[in-house]
């Protein structure tokens, strides 16, 4: 059996485009109807958005630094949800220029009003914050453009000292990962509340990116296969450690939800429990309780058996879920900091644009990467072993 | 010194047979013990009567031998007791966790670890029980109706750290016994000695190596494992909230239970390392317990070690960050303070150190890694002794302030531990396998059909 | 030999390829009651024998889920309903707090159940009485060889043509195991009666020891000897040896309040009257005089009673003296007595004193009545 290169069908590029069209149309609408509700909208996109492409990068480096076997012939998948990295630096620049309506520490009064604010300036300042923004998305841009550089040239040399090269990248990149992935939470997504602070936020949003980012690349895996694009060789047994790995990480995202929760929740100190307690306000409290079962309990229930982990269906339908669950954490974490939501979510048809616009970005990046390059790491000195893997 | 990814590395060394492998792992248990055995035996012995000593006058005299005063009411007792159950992480982990992601180098290590996790977990739970002052009512702790209509308190951390522990030294036996069986029954077939058979006998519960059972052996293997490896994160996450459900500033925080497991972890491994490299060398197993699988151990210690630093790092930044101002104190205390060397121990032990290990030279010579090992024990140590005392000595109430010294008694107790832990250890390795036997016999070259799954790739 | 039963023929192989060849081939001949025996689980071998998958999930999951929920009732009982505490200001269930004791017992109870089952239950073990136990077959099998065993209660089986069968697969070696012999254990036997005896003697001597003697011994006694004193025992600690001591000088009975003017005949001051002479307060006054003070004093203070001439007669309350007190000073007679009259103060309550002292004013006006008390009275 060998591997051919299929080109993926034309509709893939049509179904990205027309996405992103539509929410590029209704995304600059949205801006004039309701501001605020778009800016919101755009953070937690472009945070799904980090999500999953520094969460592939990830991936690609966890395998490297362990040696793993199995995930070497889908690991160009892994890389062409990477490929978002670069785009990173353009997409950002909108959000750039509305920092005031997401960041009350932006606005010089609100400061000044407040000491607590004021103790946060060296660090919640925006020069600061913009210079960290593309200082941590130059860093993921360099790395995702050594490991992609070398994988490629790998598929025509065949250079074992290319994967050694890579190897030391990864063990190089991790810590890196670590800190700017908590960085980005906490410049995000827990300055929205300014006040309020917690020292696992950066592992919460590392869990949750792990989910979405393994999501993906199980949704593109399974379709992939399915369709024939990937190598004949690959059986269900190459999926059970997606699965596997899925499984696992729902429950380290349990974990360390738990966790936050439980600590705060029993120390009771009123400067760090108001956050929770602005996620109880009238229909956020649905949220609340709606976040546990949609990413822990019905991932939990449905990934459980040895034999789901494997089953192409279920593995679809739970990265799907896992996905739309990723959005969800993040709507979650986020909106209800809005000013006029506050009392209470209502819905509005602004919240759906954005992540329609992040998926059609998604889909025509990986399509695009699709096009040029093969879709199995021809080159790479492990396929042999990782193709021969079964259970 | 090119490394050839496209063939998998072999797991023992040496191209043992399977019986040389037997001969190989179950020849302590053959041979009388020598003298160097029972020197160490004497050494580890005397340091467990010198710790007895210290608890019989602690029992006598009260808990006013030790050095816990106001504000420090927590001190050793519980440093040690922490300690310990982080040593015991990296038995499970090695076991259970390393099982679940296939890495078959497990098998050289995985029986050494988890019997001293289980070592560990018996040292750890002296602690809790000694430090209530009256252990003889320890029964107290758990849920028995009475006519008082008295209970527990559900939910004290300090009940849920029973349940943990008591939970986590049953299944990490189980998990222990379990894979000893077709060992205890390799032993049986092949010792002639008519007490060892019965004694083989009984305890292999008669294991027949019929593969009609080993498809069940094998699912329970997975489902202990699976259920280990949240088990053993729970056990110190529940310990870090012993702490963490406070309002002690330097204490309520909510990254300790990832940190403190992985910390766990970190000193675990560490202590792992210290005992193989001897074990290693003592019983002629470079071949089974090669410098690969100490080179996989020593990336663990490094990966958990800057996940150690992170931990430290984000603490640090969220409390500037938090504008709380106890809480900027606690971190500026801890490392300008009174107990200024007892942090920086931590840090470069931690932290430092352990940062050698990006090269591979250090990681693969054994005088090297033996030092930053020790180091690490060390600096783990001293990490609970910073979390714990520092918070203490001086939290709130500046009126309130104190510092705390150990006595003679809590360091008799200290030394008694690890007496226990060594003296357990060595006995060990006379009385059963410490490499699983059959777990190596599947991993040696040769051991797997070479079946072909039809023609694939290219 | 004598003529022993026939447990089944084995066959032993050196090298994995030639096991997992040689049992697909005695699947495929139609055996049912046979095994492999190897030192390890052969990777591919549950496929070679078509063995179904374990269903010792199943277990874990029902033993489990009973776990969580044993624990959640456990919880919920003790916390909420049999003895309630408000602790740390949470609720009586405050499921976040639930949670690590769920989790744990839950773990416990999947994984203990799981093995039990699975070595009681699904292996029949611990058995050490198999017919494969103690033989060449089991020796070499435990080392490094892989064997096959077809049993001879297999439908199939017959002594001669599945040796046969055997032997075609080109086996190391073949061996026909039988049962055996049955070991006779006789009841009486010195050595077992002299085991039973020393069981019996080490548990009642232990017994004995334990409820009799380590029970009394602190601290394992529960407490039964304390160093504190009680009523009627002595007491090295102070200098009389005794236990029991009086209260310090100056000790006040708990509710008692000082009477101030205690002893006095004529008291330069009293106390003030603190009750108003309501309808119930004279009509307690009337029950307490008329029990109290009228054997002596009469129904109406006259000094008339039923004891007149048996007993030294008081004088008349309606005296223009008596009628001059102040209230304080008949409540001062009735509290330390006066010349015959003892102190009535341990039989009536202050409160009632009080009364009794409205009631005797009002003896006094009724005796002594205004005019306008008259028409008062008339007019009514």
């Amino acid at each position: 059996m060998t591997y051919q290169k299929k080109d993926l069908p034309s509709s893939i590029s049509k179904i990205g485009m027309a996405l992103l069209a539509f929410g590029l149309v209704f995304g600059v609408v949205a801006f004039f109807v309701d501001h605020s509700r778009a800016v919101f909208n755009y953070l937690i996109a472009f945070t799904f958005m980090i999500s999953i492409g520094v969460g592939a990068l990830f991936l690609i480096a966890l395998e490297y630094i362990v040696g793993a076997d199995w995930s070497v012939p889908i690991r160009r998948v892994v890389e062409f949800f990477a490929a978002i990295i670069p785009l990173l630096a353009i997409l950002v620049i909108p959000l750039l220029f509305n920092m005031g309506e997401l960041f009350h520490w932006s606005h010089a009064e609100a400061v000044a009003d407040d000491k607590i604010l004021q103790g946060k300036a060296p660090y919640l300042n925006v020069p600061f914050f913009i210079i960290r923004v593309f200082v941590l998305i130059g860093l993921w841009s360099l790395f995702y453009f050594f490991f992609i550089r070398n994988s490629k040239k790998q598929d025509s040399s065949k250079d074992q000292k290319l994967t050694t090269i890579n190897i030391r990248l990864s063990a190089a990149f991790i810590p890196i990962f670590a800190i700017t992935i908590s960085v980005s939470a906490i410049d995000w997504l827990m300055s929205v509340e300014p006040h309020w602070f917690s020292t696992i936020f950066g592992v919460y949003f590392f869990s949750g990116t792990v989910i979405a980012a393994l999501a993906a690349v199980t949704l593109a895996t399974v379709l992939l296969k399915e369709h024939g694009y990937l190598h004949p060789a690959m059986t269900n047994d190459h999926l059970f450690s997606l699965g596997a790995l899925l499984f696992a990480f729902v429950n380290f995202w349990g974990y360390i939800a738990f966790s936050q929760y439980m600590l705060i929740w029993y120390a009771d100190l009123p400067e760090e429990t108001f956050w929770f307690m602005q996620k109880w306000e009238g229909s956020w409290a649905i949220f609340s309780i709606g976040l546990i079962i949609i990413q822990f309990l019905v991932p939990y229930i449905v990934l459980v058996s040895q034999p789901a982990k494997m089953d192409p269906k279920k593995l679809k339908f739970i990265s799907v879920w896992l996905l739309f669950a990723h959005f969800f954490d993040l709507f979650w974490l986020v909106m209800p900091e809005m000013e006029q939501l506050s009392g209470g979510y209502s819905f509005s048809w602004i919240d759906l644009v954005f992540p329609i616009a992040a998926v059609g970005i998604i889909i025509l990046v990986f399509n695009m990467k699709a096009k040029k390059e093969n879709l199995i790491p021809i080159g790479d000195p492990k396929l042999h072993r990782g193709l021969d893997f079964h259970l | 010194m090119s490394t050839d990814y496209s063939v998998e590395a072999s797991v023992v060394a040496g191209r043992l047979s399977l019986a040389e492998i037997e001969e190989l792992i179950a020849k302590p248990l053959d041979t009388k013990p020598d003298k160097k055995f029972f020197i160490a035996l004497t050494i580890s012995g005397s340091a467990v009567l010198i710790g007895a000593t210290c608890l019989l006058i602690t029992f006598l005299f009260g808990i006013g031998m030790w050095g816990n005063n106001q504000p420090v009411g927590w001190a050793l007792d519980i440093v040690n007791f922490v300690f310990w159950i982080g040593i015991g992480h990296a038995g499970t982990l090695i076991s259970a966790i390393l099982f679940l992601l296939r890495q078959r180098w497990r098998t050289g290590i995985a029986r050494f670890a988890e019997a001293m996790t289980i070592f560990a977990v018996m040292c750890a739970g002296i602690f809790p029980i000694i430090h209530t002052g009256r252990p003889w009512l320890a029964g107290y702790l758990l849920p028995y109706p009475n006519q008082h209509n008295l209970w527990i308190n559900f939910t004290s951390p300090l009940i849920w750290d029973v349940f943990a522990v008591s939970v986590y030294f049953t299944v990490s036996l189980i998990f222990w016994y379990t894979g000893l069986i077709p060992d205890l029954a390799i032993l049986r077939d092949r010792t002639s000695s008519k007490i060892k058979k019965t004694i083989y006998s009984i305890f292999s519960l008669g294991w027949r190596h019929s593969s009609r059972h080993w498809v069940h052996y094998e699912k329970a293997y997975v489902i202990l494992a699976g259920f280990a490896t949240p088990l053993v994160l729970s056990v110190h996450t529940i310990v870090s909230f012993d702490f963490a459900v406070s309002i002690m500033p330097g204490w309520h925080t909510t990254i300790f239970p990832p940190y403190f497991v992985a910390g766990a972890i970190f000193s675990g491994f560490a202590m792992v390392v210290t005992v193989l490299v001897f074990v290693r060398k003592i019983f002629d197993l470079q071949n089974i317990i090669t410098v690969n699988h100490l080179e996989k151990m020593n990336k663990v210690i490094l990966a958990t070690s800057m996940m150690v630093g992170y931990a430290y790092g984000m603490e640090f930044f969220i409390s500037w960050y938090s504008g709380v101002q106890v809480e900027q104190f606690v971190f500026i205390n801890r490392m300008f303070g009174p107990y200024i060397w007892a942090y920086w121990i931590m840090v470069s032990c931690n932290v430092l150190f352990p940062q050698l290990f990006w090269f591979r030279k250090i990681r693969r010579s054994i005088p090297a890694m033996m030092i930053i090992v020790l180091l690490v024990n060390v600096g783990m140590w001293f990490e609970r002794f910073v979390i714990v005392v520092t918070s203490l000595h001086r939290d709130f109430l500046p009126s309130s302030w104190g510092m705390y010294a150990p006595t003679l008694y809590d360091a008799g107790i200290l030394l008694g531990s690890f007496g226990l832990f060594f003296t357990l250890v060595i006995l060990f390795t006379k009385a059963l396998p410490v490499v699983s036997i059959s777990e190596i016999k599947a991993v040696a070259d040769g051991a797997r059909p070479t079946h072909h799954r039809g023609e694939h790739h290219d | 030999m004598t003529n022993k039963k026939i447990f089944g023929v084995t066959a032993l192989f050196n090298d994995p390829n030639a096991i997992i060849a040689a049992a697909s081939k005695v699947d495929s001949a139609g055996f049912s009651k046979w095994d492999v025996n190897s030192p390890y689980p052969i990777h591919g071998i549950n496929k070679a024998m078509k063995m179904k998958p374990s269903k010792l999930g199943i277990i874990t999951l029902i033993f489990g889920l009973s776990g969580t929920v044993l624990a959640l009732i456990l919880m919920w009982w003790t916390m909420s309903i049999d003895y309630p505490m408000v602790i740390g200001g949470k609720p009586y269930f405050s499921l976040p707090a639930f949670i690590p004791v769920t989790f744990e017992v839950t773990v416990i109870m999947a994984t203990v159940s799981t093995v039990i089952a699975m070595f009681a239950f699904f292996f029949g073990l611990p058995r050490n009485t198999h017919a494969l136990h103690d033989t060449d077959y089991m020796k070499k099998v435990s080392r490094d060889h892989y064997g096959i065993v077809i049993e001879a209660i297999d439908p199939k089986f017959d002594e001669r043509t599945t040796l046969e069968f055997l032997k075609s697969l080109k086996p190391i070696s073949t061996e026909i195991i039988y049962y055996p012999e049955k070991e006779e254990y006789p009841m009486f036997e010195p050595r077992f009666l002299g085991f039973l005896f020393g069981i019996a003697v080490v548990v009642s001597l232990g017994t004995y020891l334990m409820l009799n003697k380590l029970m009394y011994i602190e601290p394992f006694d529960w407490m039964d000897n304390q160093a504190k004193i009680i009523p009627q025992t002595g007491s090295e600690f102070f200098a009389d040896g005794r236990g029991m001591r009086l209260p310090v000088d100056g000790t006040v009975a708990r509710g008692f309040i000082l009477y101030p003017f205690e002893g006095q005949t004529n008291p330069t001051e009293v106390l003030s009257n603190p009750n108003f002479p309501t309808k119930e307060n004279l009509e307690l006054g009337q029950r307490k005089y008329l029990t109290y003070c009228s054997p002596c004093h009469g129904n109406f203070g006259d000094g008339d009673s039923r004891l007149a001439g048996q007993f030294p007669n008081p004088p008349t309350l309606h005296s223009e003296r008596a009628r001059n007190f102040q209230d304080g000073m008949i409540y001062h007679i009735i509290t330390v007595g006066q010349n015959v009259m003892p102190s009535y103060a341990s039989q009536v309550t202050r409160e009632q004193r009080w009364a009794i002292v409205n009631y005797v004013r009002a003896l006094q006006r009724a005796k002594n009545a205004s005019d306008s008390d008259l028409k008062f009275v008339k007019a009514k």
